[in-house]
């Protein structure tokens, strides 16, 4: 009969157990049966703990399906993402892995990667999302002027160019000091410069020229605001120009030390060649500077010219050298 | 050591390329012909010897390079007991050039330029042996970065109180021009009195050997004997009567041009320009007199203050430099070429130099290809490791 009970009991205690707490004492007597009252009281303690841990297990429903099971192919993904957020593994249909991998498997799963959470993301910045920007910026747009079409056409009628940044961000301040920074660049062709003058802007200009595109850049930054900064460009602009185009007394003391490029007539080389064929007596019969007029309108003579001047200009690597010396032995009639 | 020479038969085809059987057992026939020609005159070398190695008499080895050869090269001919040189495109196009020159017209420059290791050196004394065996006076300066750097004495000079002399570098020069040029001492005459102290001087007239002789004996004005040796032989050499000519050897000659490490007393750098002995010999570097040719080489190994990897005349020389030696024809010395390669592959394996077993395979000779990419003096190194 108790046996009987304590089943009966048993079942009922199991039914209820996980809706209400309210047969504590069933669940008790349920599992002491046999047991003395004593016994019982002995051991309250574990079927206390384990009523206890039996009661804090809540009802607690399944996790569905991920929501990416559910997104169709073709959806509005700007509504999924319409600004920056953290990286939801549930939301994003990639199968993105990331983090060190585990020896011989493969990095660990985007499913609670804090990794994919730490770095920013631009997912609400797909080309979707940029049409949509741009789409809501065109009311605020003029449209661009049809001649000037191509890129050549840009240069030849605006040919200073003036690049700035500008920064927006959520903060206490809505200004950045990095705003105020100002690039010209201008290419010097499209500058009215003679010889002198290209020569001279070059050394006053210095590192600021790129001499494989022939552009000028000027950096701006040492005023507070971008709008003085600009001046100061457009200022040091027009003080170059007219600087480089000013012709000093000192300048005509420049030596072959200060040339930019070497020339070969008047130099070392020059008279070396000249004296030896003189002394080789190919000129013939003649004076000093008419002599020296028909050697150097030689075709040979010309050569060495030539290959001396590119040497020295290009520097030396094989090509160089080997014209060069083929230059000498034509002269010296090797 | 074999030599393989002797036991040739006396039927020696030109070029030494007919098959010799009455070689020892050991080596093949083959080899010998394809890496040796018996043509030891390079007077008579030509391009069909491009690759071969050719045997110095060693008489002419204790003669012409009492002091020019590199010091790898020297230990090697005492280890093989045989002076044996490669003919190379670099030294025959010299070489051809030379055999060409006019006397009566102006000295041409040659410069060898390369790599580090790459023959520049081994070129020049091979272009000096063909001068000597045409009879031709050689001055031939070994190493000129001897001369700017560790001089352990130095005199200011009694002739020009700007400048400082080096006794010690001079006399040894002078001993070596000695052994090299003995014929010609008795038969070139001075043209000048040089007096060198109240009591001492050498009249005019008398032979370049009494010149010598008066350097190597009296050490303190050996630098200004040098000095009057290179200006006798500069005037003399090209005219009319003196049946001689002179070739100017340099090695090293971006020396000239750089800067030195000496010091003088009060611890500033000394100029090139202000050692007597390289004063005297840019002036021989111009082409201001005929008669001879002048080559040189340029080198790195020695030199001081300049990079390690520079070999192009232009970096070495200077701008100073590169406009004294202009006009000069420039030659470029390379790395062995795949031909060059086989053939020195084989002199070592015929002079057992190559002791491993590994070495005489394919897969061996491939390793020394990648290990020393063709580079004469590595492969001499790396060869007496294997």
């Amino acid at each position: 009969m108790a046996a009987h009970t304590s089943r009966a009991f048993l079942s009922l205690g199991r039914i209820n157990v996980p809706g209400l707490g309210l047969h504590k004492s069933v669940s008790r007597v349920t599992y002491s049966t046999g047991l003395s009252t004593d016994s019982s009281k002995a051991t309250t303690g574990s079927p206390q703990k384990g009523g206890k841990k039996v009661l804090s297990k809540k009802y607690k429903r399944e996790p569905g399906d991920p929501r990416t099971e559910l997104m169709p192919v073709d959806q509005d993904w700007t509504a999924v993402y319409p600004v920056a957020t953290p990286f939801i593994p549930d939301a994003i249909p990639l199968p993105v892995r990331m983090g060190c991998p585990v020896k011989g498997g493969a990095p660990p799963e985007k499913k609670g990667n804090l990794e994919l959470i730490k770095i920013p993301n631009f997912l609400h910045l797909t080309p979707a999302a940029i049409k949509k920007h741009c789409e809501a910026l065109k009311p605020f747009c003029t449209e661009w002027p049809s001649a000037l079409d191509t890129d050549a056409k840009c240069d030849e009628h605006f040919p200073i160019k003036v690049e700035t940044k500008s920064y927006v961000s959520a903060g206490p301040s809505i200004r950045n000091p990095a705003a105020r920074i100002v690039h010209l660049s201008v290419k010097l062709s499209s500058l009215n410069l003679n010889d002198q003058a290209r020569k001279k802007m070059l050394k006053l200009v210095g590192d600021r020229y790129c001499k494989d595109t022939d552009i000028l850049t000027i950096t701006a930054d040492r005023c507070p605001l971008k709008q003085q900064n600009y001046d100061y460009a457009m200022y040091l602009l027009t003080v170059l120009y007219h600087e480089s185009w000013k012709i000093e007394a000192w300048e005509a003391e420049k030596t072959v030390a200060d040339m930019e490029e070497y020339s070969w007539e008047g130099s070392l080389s020059q008279e070396n060649i000249l004296d030896v064929l003189v002394r080789m007596k190919e000129a013939g019969e003649g004076e000093g500077e008419e002599v020296r007029e028909q050697l150097l309108g030689r075709r040979e003579v010309q050569e060495y010219k030539d290959s001396v001047t590119r040497l020295k200009n290009e520097g030396e690597n094989e090509s160089t050298m080997l014209q060069y010396k083929e230059a000498v032995k034509k002269v010296l009639k090797l | 050591i074999l030599h393989l020479n002797e036991r040739i038969c006396p039927i020696k085809l030109f070029g030494g390329s007919q098959q010799q059987e009455a070689v020892a057992a050991e080596s093949e026939p083959e080899p010998l012909s394809i890496f040796r020609t018996q043509e030891n005159d390079p007077a008579c070398q030509s391009e069909k010897h491009f690759g071969q190695y050719y045997t110095l008499p060693s008489a002419h080895v204790r003669t012409v390079f009492p002091h020019g050869l590199p010091m790898r090269y020297k230990q090697q001919v005492k280890t093989f007991n045989e002076a044996c040189m490669m003919v190379r495109p670099p030294a025959l196009e010299v070489i051809s050039s030379l055999k060409k020159t006019d006397n009566s017209k102006p000295a041409v420059r040659y410069l060898f330029y390369g790599l580090k290791g790459s023959g520049k050196t081994m070129t020049l004394c091979h272009t000096i042996h063909f001068c000597y065996t045409q009879g031709w006076l050689v001055l031939h300066v070994p190493d000129a970065h001897l001369w700017v750097k560790n001089c352990k004495e130095l005199l200011p000079s009694s002739f020009n109180s700007s400048r400082y002399d080096q006794p010690l570098q001079a006399t040894e020069w002078l001993r070596n021009f000695r052994i090299t040029n003995e014929p010609f001492l008795s038969k070139i005459k001075t043209k000048q009195r040089y007096v060198w102290t109240k009591r001492e001087s050498t009249e005019e007239g008398s032979t370049l050997g009494e010149l010598v002789d008066q350097g190597i004996t009296r050490v303190k004005t050996s630098s200004d004997v040098v000095g009057a040796v290179m200006k006798e032989l500069r005037l003399q050499s090209g005219q009319p009567e003196s049946d001689f000519r002179l070739a100017v050897a340099v090695d090293g000659v971006n020396a000239l041009w750089g800067r030195s490490t000496i010091r003088k007393m009060n611890n500033t750098a000394v100029d090139p320009e202000e050692l007597t002995l390289v004063y005297n010999l840019r002036k021989l570097m111009k082409n201001d007199w005929t008669g001879g040719a002048i080559i040189t080489t340029l080198a790195q190994t020695g030199a001081v203050y300049t990079s390690k990897y520079s070999y192009l005349p232009k970096e070495l020389l200077g701008e100073k430099g590169f406009d004294s030696m202009d006009p000069f024809i420039p030659v470029s010395v390379p790395n062995y070429s795949e031909k060059e390669f086989e053939s020195c592959y084989l002199y070592y394996m015929d002079r057992h130099w190559l002791q491993y077993p590994h070495s005489r395979t394919e897969d061996g000779k491939k390793e020394l290809i990648f290990l020393s990419n063709r580079n004469p003096s590595m492969l001499e190194r790396i060869c007496g490791f294997h």
